[in-house]
C-alpha cells in the first residue's frame, strides 16, 4: 500500500515545496486581497447602516474569511493547461502512474501551501483593520475545529472541480473559455461576490448544498455559528458526497478523454 | 486619430474572420456580467437602500460603470493587455514603425468580445431610467455623457499605470489589478457610502467621484458634493487630464525600456 502511493505523496511533496517559492506572487495577491477585503467590508456596513449589528458582523466576518482563503477559489493550473495546448502533455502521460490521481495530489499540494501562505499575512492583518470592519473570532473552539475541518474538506473539493475542467480542455485545446466560466461559477456560487448569507430566505436551501458553496460557504458558516451536532453531521455528508461525486466524474472524464487525447504540435 | 481609426478597421477585419467564436465570446460576456448584475439585485433586495441611495439610483451608477468600463476593455485592449507585449518583446516592433507610440499602442488590439458587457450595463442604465422615471432633459443626457467619458479616460489612465509598472517588473501586474478591477469594483457604488481613507483615493487619486459620481449625482437630482454648478461641468475633465499625466509617465518608462530580446 504504501510503496503504491509513493509516487503521489512524493509528488505532493515536491509540488508543496516548489509553491512555496511563489513569494512573490503571495504578496501581491495579498494586496489584492487585503484591499477588496477593506472595500467589501466598508461596503457592507454601509448597506447594513446599523441596523442590524450582528448580521452586520457576521456579513463583514463572511467576505474577510473569503478574501483570506480566495486562493482557494483560484483554480487556474497554468502548467497543466500549457502542456495540453503546446502538446508536452505527451511527456506527462510517459509516467508509469494513475494520471488522475497523481494530478490531484500536485493540485492539493499547491492549494494547500498556497492557501497557507495567503491566509497567515491576512490574519496578521487583522490587528491593524479598524475596529467596526475587523472580522469576529470564531463562535467558539467547536466551532474553529468544524471550520477548519470543513475548509481542508473544501479544498479537496476545488481540486475536483478543477480535474473536471481539465477533462474538457483535454478536448478543446483551449482552456479560456472554459477556464473563464468555471471560475465565474465558483466565484459566484462559493459566496464570493456576494456572500450567500444575503441571498433571499426561500434560495438559502438551495443555495447552500450546491457543490460550490461546499468550498467556502460551509466553512464559513461553522465558523460563525458552531453547529449543533445533527446539522454539522449532515454538512459533513454534504460536504463528503459531493467530492466522492465530483471525484469520480473526475475519474471517468480522465480516463474517456486519455483514451483517446489530442497531442498538439509536432 | 487617423491611423487610430485604420488600425481599429484592420483589427475588425481580422476578428469578422472567426464569427463563431466571437459570438460564443460576446455570449459568454453578456452571462458574466449579466452575473455581476443579479450580484447587485440580490444586494438590492436584501437591503432596498445604500445610504442616500435607492435601489434603482444605485443601478445608475452601475450601469454607467459597466458600461464605461467594458468600453474601455474594447477600445483600450492594446493599453490593458501592454505587460504583455513587453514581456514577449512585440514592443520591439511597435518602436520600430515610424508612428506615434501611444496610437499604435491603442490601435494594436480591439476587443469587441466586450459588446456583451456594455449591452448589459446599457440595460441596467435604461431599466433605471425607466423606474425613476427620470426626465432627460439636455443637460441630464449631456451630463451623463460626460461621466461616460470622463470615466473612459480615468480607466485608460489607470491601465496605463499598468503598463508604465511592466517596464520596471515583468511580474507585479497582479498587485496593479488593484487599481483597474479594484477601482471598478468599488466605485460602482457612489462614493459616499464609503468611509473617509476610500473617499479621499477615490476623489483625488483615482478620481472616480469627480468624473463619473459627481454628474451622475446630479443627473438623479441628488448632488453628491455642495458644489458649483459650472465645477460640475468641468469635474468629469478629471478624466482625461488623469489619462494625459498617465500618458507622460508612460513616455518615461518608455526611456527605461530594455527589450527582452527576441
Amino acid at each position: 500500500m504504501r510503496n503504491k502511493l509513493r509516487p503521489y505523496l512524493t509528488a505532493f511533496r515536491v509540488r508543496a515545496l516548489l509553491e512555496t517559492q511563489y513569494r512573490g506572487a503571495a504578496l501581491g495577491g495579498l494586496i489584492t486581497q487585503a484591499f477588496f477585503g477593506l472595500v467589501y467590508a466598508y461596503l457592507y456596513t454601509a448597506f447594513f447602516n446599523g441596523s442590524d449589528p450582528a448580521a452586520q458582523k457576521a456579513t463583514v466576518t463572511y467576505v474577510w474569511l473569503q478574501q483570506m482563503f480566495f486562493r482557494a477559489l483560484f483554480m487556474s493550473d497554468g502548467e497543466m493547461n500549457n502542456q495540453i495546448m503546446t502538446g508536452s502533455l505527451a511527456y506527462v502521460l510517459c509516467r508509469p502512474v494513475d494520471q488522475h490521481l497523481y494530478w490531484i495530489s500536485r493540485n492539493l499540494a499547491a492549494q494547500f501551501v498556497g492557501v497557507a501562505m495567503r491566509a497567515a499575512p491576512m490574519l496578521l492583518l487583522q490587528l491593524v483593520v479598524p475596529q467596526e470592519v475587523r472580522m469576529a473570532l470564531p463562535a467558539s473552539p467547536l466551532a474553529f475545529a468544524q471550520f477548519a475541518l470543513s475548509l481542508l474538506l473544501g479544498v479537496f473539493c476545488v481540486s475536483q472541480i478543477h480535474a473536471i475542467g481539465l477533462a474538457f480542455t483535454m478536448k478543446t485545446l483551449d482552456h479560456r473559455g472554459l477556464s473563464s466560466m468555471l471560475s465565474l461559477l465558483l466565484m459566484t456560487f462559493s459566496g464570493n461576490v456576494v456572500p450567500l448569507t444575503l441571498f433571499p430566505e426561500g434560495l438559502q436551501r438551495l443555495i447552500r448544498y450546491q457543490p460550490f458553496a461546499q468550498v467556502l460557504d460551509a466553512p464559513i458558516r461553522m465558523y460563525q455559528s458552531g453547529q449543533p451536532m445533527d446539522e454539522w453531521l449532515l454538512n459533513l455528508a454534504v460536504q463528503l458526497c459531493w467530492i466522492a461525486a465530483l471525484w469520480a466524474l473526475g475519474r471517468w472524464l480522465w480516463a474517456r478523454q486519455l483514451r483517446h487525447v489530442t497531442i498538439q504540435g509536432g | 486619430m487617423r491611423y487610430i481609426y485604420h488600425a481599429m478597421k484592420l483589427n475588425l477585419k481580422s476578428i469578422a474572420q472567426y464569427r463563431a467564436s466571437f459570438l460564443m465570446q460576446n455570449i459568454a460576456q453578456f452571462v458574466m456580467v449579466g452575473g455581476e448584475f443579479l450580484a447587485v439585485v440580490v444586494l438590492m433586495t436584501r437591503f432596498t437602500a445604500l445610504g442616500q441611495w435607492r435601489a434603482e439610483e444605485i443601478m445608475f451608477f452601475w450601469g454607467v460603470m459597466q458600461l464605461t468600463f467594458a468600453l474601455c476593455e474594447c477600445l483600450g485592449r492594446g493599453i490593458s493587455t501592454f505587460a504583455g507585449y513587453v514581456g514577449s518583446g512585440d514592443f520591439d516592433t511597435i518602436l520600430l514603425r515610424p508612428r506615434p507610440l501611444m496610437q499604435q499602442v491603442i490601435g494594436h488590439r480591439l476587443d469587441p468580445r466586450r459588446l456583451g458587457g456594455m449591452i448589459v450595463g446599457g440595460g441596467a442604465i435604461a431599466l433605471s431610467c425607466v423606474r425613476l422615471g427620470i426626465t432627460w432633459t439636455a443637460d441630464k443626457l449631456v451630463l451623463t455623457l460626460l461621466a461616460a467619458a470622463g470615466g473612459f479616460f480615468l480607466i485608460l489612465g489607470l491601465f496605463l499605470i499598468e503598463a508604465t509598472v511592466s517596464f520596471f517588473s515583468v511580474r507585479s501586474i497582479e498587485m496593479v489589478n488593484v487599481l483597474t478591477y479594484g477601482g471598478r469594483s468599488t466605485c460602482q457604488y457612489p462614493v459616499d457610502v464609503y468611509p473617509r481613507p476610500l473617499r479621499i483615493l477615490f476623489t483625488w487619486v483615482a478620481p472616480f467621484a469627480l468624473s463619473m459620481h459627481l454628474p451622475i449625482s446630479h443627473v438623479l437630482g441628488k448632488p453628491l458634493f455642495d458644489v458649483p454648478m459650472a465645477v460640475v461641468w468641468l469635474a468629469p475633465l478629471a478624466g482625461p487630464l488623469f489619462f494625459l499625466l498617465m500618458t507622460r509617465v508612460w513616455y518615461i518608462g518608455v526611456k527605461h525600456y530594455r527589450s527582452t530580446g527576441t
